[in-house]
């Protein structure tokens, strides 16, 4: 059997070879889609946990500032604590590269005289030079090739507005010892990174190793008790958990896409499986007729999609981590940008992919096999040299398909009313129903549509007429093609809405002409500019405000969201918080006396309102704040809090400004006061954006932060188009007879091929129907549940009519090129065939 | 003078390779004129190369040698765009196993030669009215095709064949699917319909009775031709 | 490749003095002017310096519970100066501190020790006339700190290690005078006459306080030998260790002397002192003593081999000495610094009869491979 299966496999290929990579290519590309999110997925957890182990070697806690930093005497009382074996001190700061664009070094100052484990093999004399060399810094090898660095060479980077000369020191291969280790991770000595790049007296973490035989949850409780409240202790399990809970949202959002894509696949291999078992059924009903088993029939088969599983897993894997690589720096950015976590540099392919892949491609091409395969060894031999009757099957069973569709729709509907909305996932439940509910809706969608035509011609109208005639085919590609189209549609929407959302928001909230801060932003609060520049700009020619933010990280709940103090008098500037809830001047007032105002993420998340108490972990301690207001805010999914300026400074005492905006007088152009502020500043790093570049920027970003749905957007309709080309080519093998037919009545090949066209044509503007309607539906579930709950903005629904258009126009267009193939080679089909069985 | 002949076979041989290295003649040497109007049955035993004939007669496929000429023109000069429109413009095909769509109904299966040449409904809806008249299924019309019998099947791609007015009728084996009582039915529809239309009509069976019906009955045999 | 601490010490024992060499150290004179007692606090301006402490103790209560007991602060100047940053962390001190107990009764040698950068809340140095001498904060997973006073007219020092099971708080007050080691406190260690050190010693402490060992605390008291020594270029290159000798005779006199071995393991320079006992100084010229160690005892821990018994003759004081360590296993092994480990213990002072003479303090370094040297360098 094993000889015969071989042999009739690579006839089988040999005859249809694009059947059979079509077939190939969607298993790939729907394991690809799924290997790629979960690369980024695995990788960003896995960069953040790399950059920890890098630095920091196997310890066992970790103490963490409820804010970033703690005080460093903290050091000496975790030494003290019985049960800790040894404790590393550890400050952390990004800064930026004067002479690059947003290019950040993860400056980690390390007691270089403690027993530190690092992949450094260092001679004494480094040793020396790292304490006292003034700025030496020991970069990755790969980021001093990167940039031509060598060992002595002199390299600036902008802390805040500090310019600081720093000296390659040595070369450190992080990546050695923890391959997932970005590239940009630097080393200095403590003493140093406080003294050049940050501040004295605080730190950011301690590392502490346990004494062999110490019970941890008790050294745990006895540390908090000793630190105190300010810090919290957690194991690098936790800390994974924390940053891997940071960004959640995001992954889960993914992971829910590339299942989209994979479930469309799943069509794909399922069609094809058909294909391949339609065009075999005679081949099948002799083996049948000469003795070979029902069994062996079946092994045949599963055998032959076990082929395809595998080569399509083959294809995928490499895909896949294709596709993860290319957008691994925009999701990078989005993590850095939203979540303030690590930068993904580099990815690494975990065991647990490659089980994952496999068992996507395989356990997909025999789901779709199954119970064809079943329905086909269980035939008898006759059933199968005869008429094929799963068509008609298909036939009958639209209608109750159909019911079953409206039945999934409308429980999942009244679950949702009754029970579900409280709970989490359920708007994830409703968009797969939504999704499950297409493809039992199309049969008789197809059915009903195309059956009625009333044929006038051999055109359009024929060839969608014909659509019904191969109901189980059709109606597979016509689903597959409808999920995607509803899933790009809703997420158009859905980002369309979010766009125009945050464009109306920020024309409120960015009204200041001028804003600056320093080019490394990212390690705020540290970034801090220079109180003397501060006044300088204040008192700047054409400035006529100028509005302050300081920043300050505080947690709640051990989350760490931002604290902004601004004048929350300043003239002109009441619309920086636009206020989803609260009475304006009311709101003014009690912020005034101490209020403050909290961003409607983070009011939903932590189910917060005005009245409640904000409770934060800060400097301080432990503080209450009276929530005077919510905000409509779109820059942090983890939520922020905002206070008067001069409060701040009464609760945490005076501390340096972050950023600032400068209001300029009537008629003054703010370019070239930009032009006029770089002049007068020329040493100082700054970075200064006029409101319209600000804006442009803000929408760059946005765009980054959507770009990977973008792309697992297209490889889903990718797949589909994948179907819509399969789809007809099947068409074209098994109606050989009918095209003949018409060949025989007289229709030229061009007709033929016209006939095909319209056959994708049709197949595509059904599922271009039916996609648009779920996929309004699947916005709406996106916009109302899916983002209230994992977000927690409000998106006001725009419809984005322009690139709507746009996209159906693509989908339709595409449908028509994935014709093309299949209708030339239908168009070549010889009118001989004609003496076949095929037309009953 | 005497007509252009409706059909001429020219020395037509047509070969076939099969997996041995022999070829296999399915037809040798065939030659023949039909005038227009004449009525020809072909009968030989399966395997003879009736199918064939039919096939070369049509242009569906093209001899191995010889010359195949519909009304004076040499199909084998044609391109095969010319030969498809010959096809459409002279020709009526009728199959043993009727060959109806079964997406379309009674009337549009009728009317699939109208809708493949392009012309407009008005022009062909009435004709295929008169012809389901003809043979008695107007009032299923617009029937879905699974509905009808064999018989009914086969009267309905009689109409379809007549559809378009061709000068030349082929038909492979009408009755070959049908019970006895249907094909007598049919093969004398089919006859009648010819004679009033005036077709020149080419059929293939195996029944030495519905042979009898034509005005000719050659013989085919192992591809040789022989008036009976 | 594994970033220890061995590397840290090396450079700072091995590469260090290069640079120290081109930074501005203050290196050890012969006519330096002594001034006491500020002299006992820290000397920044020199690259080591140390204060050790080593004696023999027993219960107040059961006198057959008997202790050797050592106690030391490190200095390891990094730079003469601090550096310009503005940070806790940056620093120009190391503070070393290692103590152990040699509980003779018990038969164990427990050793502590910790090392951290002079940062106001680790360790550092106090300065005249504060009481303060040095301090550290105590060695991980132990709460407290280790320290040193001037009480006037002696040093009072405490330490702790909760893993270990070990502390003790003394005070002491000399029995004889402060004695300079080698003329007017200046002590060569070559032939190079910058090889040299400040070295002071109090060698009769009288001592009393508490010792915990094993879960047992006792009130205790005894003698102790107090060394200081500070400079900046002690050990030639040719130079591996060192055999330290501190003799306490019971009648009354004392004698200190070291061996500075090279490379092959003959003595490369060496010096002694003796001691009246009305506190008369005699500075030991070569060949005025000889020394034979007898015996060797093999360490299981590092495999080094270390001499164990000596018998030593002083021609001139017409001694014949037979030293016997009151424990064989008194090797301090670091456990921060895995190259660092020397044998530091208690022992018995016999006469040619085998009659009791006295007890002392023997240090041995620079034994075994790629051994580091414990107090900086000598």
């Amino acid at each position: 059997m094993i000889r015969y299966f071989l042999a009739a496999w690579t006839a089988h290929l040999r005859k249809a070879p694009s059947l059979f990579l079509l077939s190939v290519l969607g298993v790939a590309l729907g394991v690809a889609s799924v290997v790629a999110i979960q690369i980024i997925n695995q990788n960003a957890i896995g960069a953040f946990s790399a950059g920890i182990k890098a630095v920091s070697g196997e310890v066992d806690l970790t103490v963490l500032g409820q804010t970033t930093t703690f005080p460093e005497e903290l050091y000496s009382q975790v030494l003290a604590t019985e049960g800790v074996a040894a404790a590393w001190p550890l400050y952390q700061i990004d800064v930026a590269l004067a002479d690059r664009d947003a290019f950040f070094l993860q400056v980690f100052g390390v007691d270089l005289l403690s027993p530190v484990r690092l992949p450094w093999n260092s001679s004494p004399a480094d040793l020396s030079q790292a304490l006292f060399e003034p700025g030496w810094i020991a970069v990755t090898p790969s980021l001093a090739q990167e940039m031509g660095w060598s060992i002595g060479d002199s390299i600036v980077v902008t802390s805040g507005t500090r310019r600081v000369q720093l000296v390659i020191g040595a070369l450190v291969d992080f990546q050695k010892v923890s391959p997932l280790a970005s590239r940009k991770l630097a080393i200095m000595d403590i003493a140093q990174v406080q003294g050049l790049l940050g501040t004295s007296g605080r730190i950011h973490q301690i590392d502490v190793q346990i004494q062999e035989g110490t019970h941890r949850e008790a050294l745990i409780l006895r540390l908090q008790n000793r630190l105190g409240p300010s810090v919290q202790i957690v194991t690098p399990r936790q800390r994974e958990e924390q940053a891997a809970d940071l960004m959640g949202a995001f992954r889960l959002n993914l992971t829910a896409l590339s299942w989209i894509s994979l479930f469309v696949g799943l069509f794909l291999i399922y069609t094809s499986t058909q294909a391949s078992l339609l065009r075999r059924r005679l081949e099948f009903g002799l083996l049948r007729s000469v003795g070979a088993t029902r069994a062996q029939v079946f092994g045949l088969i599963l055998g032959e999609v076990i082929l395809l599983g595998l080569l399509g897993v083959i294809l995928g894997l490499p895909l896949g981590y294709w596709v993860a690589k290319s957008n691994m720096e925009m999701v990078s950015a989005t993590l850095t940008n939203l979540y303030l976590l690590q930068e993904i540099d580099s990815l690494q392919l975990s065991p647990s992919l490659y089980v994952l892949a496999a068992a996507i491609g395989l356990g997909g091409a025999i789901a779709g096999a199954f119970f064809p395969a079943i329905d086909i060894s269980r035939k008898n031999s006759k059933n199968l040299l005869t008429a094929f009757t799963l068509h008609e099957k298909a036939n009958s069973l639209a209608l109750p398909l159909f019911g079953m569709g409206w039945l999934v729709l409308i429980l999942t509907a009244l679950w949702f009313w009754f029970l579900g909305h409280s709970w989490k996932p359920a708007g994830f439940v409703l968009a797969v129903a939504v999704l499950a509910a297409i493809p039992l809706l199309t049969p008789f969608l197809i059915q009903q549509i195309c059956g009625r035509i009333k044929t006038r011609g051999f055109g359009l109208g024929y060839s969608l007429k014909s659509l019904a005639a191969r109901l189980q085919t059709t109606s597979f590609a016509v689903s597959s093609l409808a999920i995607a189209v509803s899933m790009l549609l809703g997420i158009t929407l859905m980002i369309g809405s979010f766009r125009k959302t945050v464009e109306v928001w920020v024309q409120t909230t960015v009204q200041a002409d001028i804003y600056l801060t320093t080019p490394s932003w990212r390690a705020e609060p540290e970034a801090t500019l220079d109180a003397e520049l501060v006044s300088a700009l204040a008192g700047h020619p054409g400035v006529v405000s100028v509005d302050r933010l300081r920043r300050l990280l505080v947690s709640i709940e051990n989350k760490r969201i931002s604290l902004v103090g601004v004048d929350m008098d300043l003239s002109g500037g009441q619309s920086r918080f636009p206020l989803l809830k609260g009475d304006r001047m009311q709101v003014l007032r009690n912020v005034q006396q101490g209020g403050v105002l909290i961003s409607e993420p983070l009011a939903r998340k932590s189910e917060l309102d005005v009245g409640d108490l904000l409770q934060v972990y800060a400097g301080p301690g432990k503080l209450e704040f009276p929530i005077a207001g919510i905000y409509y805010d779109y820059t942090s999914e983890l939520g922020s809090a905002a206070m008067d300026l001069a409060v701040m400074g009464e609760i945490f005492g005076p501390g340096p400004i972050n950023s600032l905006s400068l209001y300029l007088e009537e008629g003054r152009d703010p370019e070239r006061v930009v032009d006029e502020i770089k002049a007068r500043f020329p040493d100082t790093p700054l970075q200064i954006r006029s409101n319209q570049r600000l804006r442009e920027e803000i929408f760059e970003i946005f765009d980054q932060t959507f770009a990977v749905v973008r792309i697992l957007q297209m490889m889903s309709l990718l797949i589909a188009v994948c179907g819509i080309m399969l789809a007809l080519l099947v068409l074209a093998r098994e109606r050989i007879s009918e095209l003949a037919l018409y060949q025989a009545l007289g229709a030229s090949r061009l007709q033929i091929f016209r006939l095909f066209v319209g056959k994708g044509l049709g197949m595509g503007l059904i599922a271009l129907g039916l996609g648009s309607a779920a996929g309004t539906v699947l916005a709406a579930i996106l916009i109302f549940v899916i983002n209230r709950t994992y977000f927690g903005w409000t998106i006001q629904v725009y419809w984005p009519g322009w690139p709507v258009l746009q996209q159906l126009a693509t989908i339709l267009t595409a449908a028509l090129l994935a014709s093309l193939y299949p209708a030339l080679r239908a168009s070549k089909t010889p009118a001989v065939e004609l003496s076949r069985d095929d037309l009953q | 003078m005497t007509a252009t002949p409706a059909l001429t076979f020219r020395l037509v041989s047509k070969v076939y390779d099969t997996f041995s290295r022999e070829s296999r003649f399915a037809l040798r040497e065939v030659s023949f004129d039909i005038p227009p109007g004449l009525k020809v049955a072909i009968v030989g035993r399966s395997g003879s190369g009736k199918s064939t004939l039919l096939h070369l007669a049509a242009g569906i496929d093209v001899p191995t040698q010889g010359e195949v000429s519909i009304r004076g023109r040499n199909l084998a000069a044609l391109s095969d765009r010319a030969r498809t429109l010959v096809r459409r413009q002279e020709i009526g095909l009728v199959f043993q196993f009727f060959y109806l769509l079964p997406h379309l109904s009674v009337r549009e299966n009728v009317c699939l030669p109208g809708f493949i040449a392009g012309e407009r409904a008005s022009e062909f809806g009435e004709r295929a009215s008169e012809l389901l008249e003809e043979v008695g299924l107007l009032d299923r019309a617009e029937d879905n095709i699974q509905e009808l019998s064999g018989g009914e099947m086969q009267r309905v791609a009689i109409c379809r064949s007549l559809l378009r007015k061709p000068r030349l009728l082929l038909a492979d084996e009408p009755t070959g699917n049908l019970d006895d009582a249907n094909s007598g039915l049919v093969m004398n529809l089919m006859l009648k319909l010819a004679s009033k239309e005036g077709n020149t009509l080419v059929y293939v069976t195996h029944s030495a009775e519905l042979a009898s019906l034509a005005d000719e009955v050659w013989r085919l045999q192992s591809g040789v031709l022989n008036p009976s | 490749m594994t970033f220890s601490k061995a590397i840290i010490l090396l450079s700072l024992l091995v590469v260090l003095p290069v640079i120290a060499s081109e930074l501005e150290w203050q290196t050890a004179q012969p006519e330096y002017s002594w001034s006491f007692p500020q002299d006992h606090w820290a000397r920044s301006g020199y690259r080591n310096e140390w204060w050790y402490f080593t004696g023999h103790l027993s219960s107040r209560e059961n006198p057959e519970r008997r202790f050797g007991y050592q106690f030391t602060f490190f200095r390891i100047g990094l730079r003469p100066e601090l550096p310009p940053l503005e940070s806790q962390w940056a620093t120009r001190n190391l503070i070393m501190g290692h103590a152990a107990i040699s509980d003779l009764a018990g038969k164990r040698h427990i050793f502590s020790e910790t090392l951290y950068r002079e940062v106001s809340f680790l360790g550092g140095f106090g300065s005249y006339p504060e009481s303060l001498i040095a301090w550290s904060r105590a060695p991980a997973g132990t709460a407290g700190t280790w320290e040193l006073h001037w009480n006037g007219e002696g040093f009072d020092f405490e330490m702790q290690d909760q893993v270990q099971g070990i502390a003790f708080r003394l005070s002491t007050h000399p029995l004889k005078p402060l004695v300079f080691q080698g003329p007017n406190g200046y002590s060569r260690k070559g032939e190079d006459s910058r090889a040299a050190s400040q070295y002071y010693s109090f060698t009769r402490l009288a001592t009393q306080g508490s010792l915990t060992v094993g879960g047992e605390t006792f009130q205790v008291e005894g003698e102790s030998w107090m060394d200081k020594e500070f400079g900046s270029n002690q050990l030639a290159e040719t130079q591996v260790g060192w055999d330290w000798f501190s003799l306490q005779l019971d009648d009354g006199r004392e004698v200190m002397f070291y061996h500075l071995r090279n490379k092959a393991g003959a003595t490369d320079f060496a010096q002694g002192t003796v001691v009246s006992e009305t506190g008369e100084v005699q500075y030991l010229k070569p060949g005025e003593w000889t020394i034979q160690s007898t015996e060797t005892w093999k360490s299981p821990e590092t495999d080094t081999q270390y001499p164990s018994r000596w018998r030593i003759t002083l021609v001139r004081e017409n001694l014949e000495l037979e030293i016997v360590p009151q424990l064989a296993t008194q090797e301090n092994r670091s456990r921060i610094l895995s190259d660092l480990y020397y044998w530091e213990g208690a022992v018995t002072i016999l006469g040619s009869s085998g009659e009791r003479l006295g007890q002392g303090y023997v240090e041995l370094t620079g034994y075994g491979t790629g051994n580091l040297l414990p107090s900086a360098l000598n």
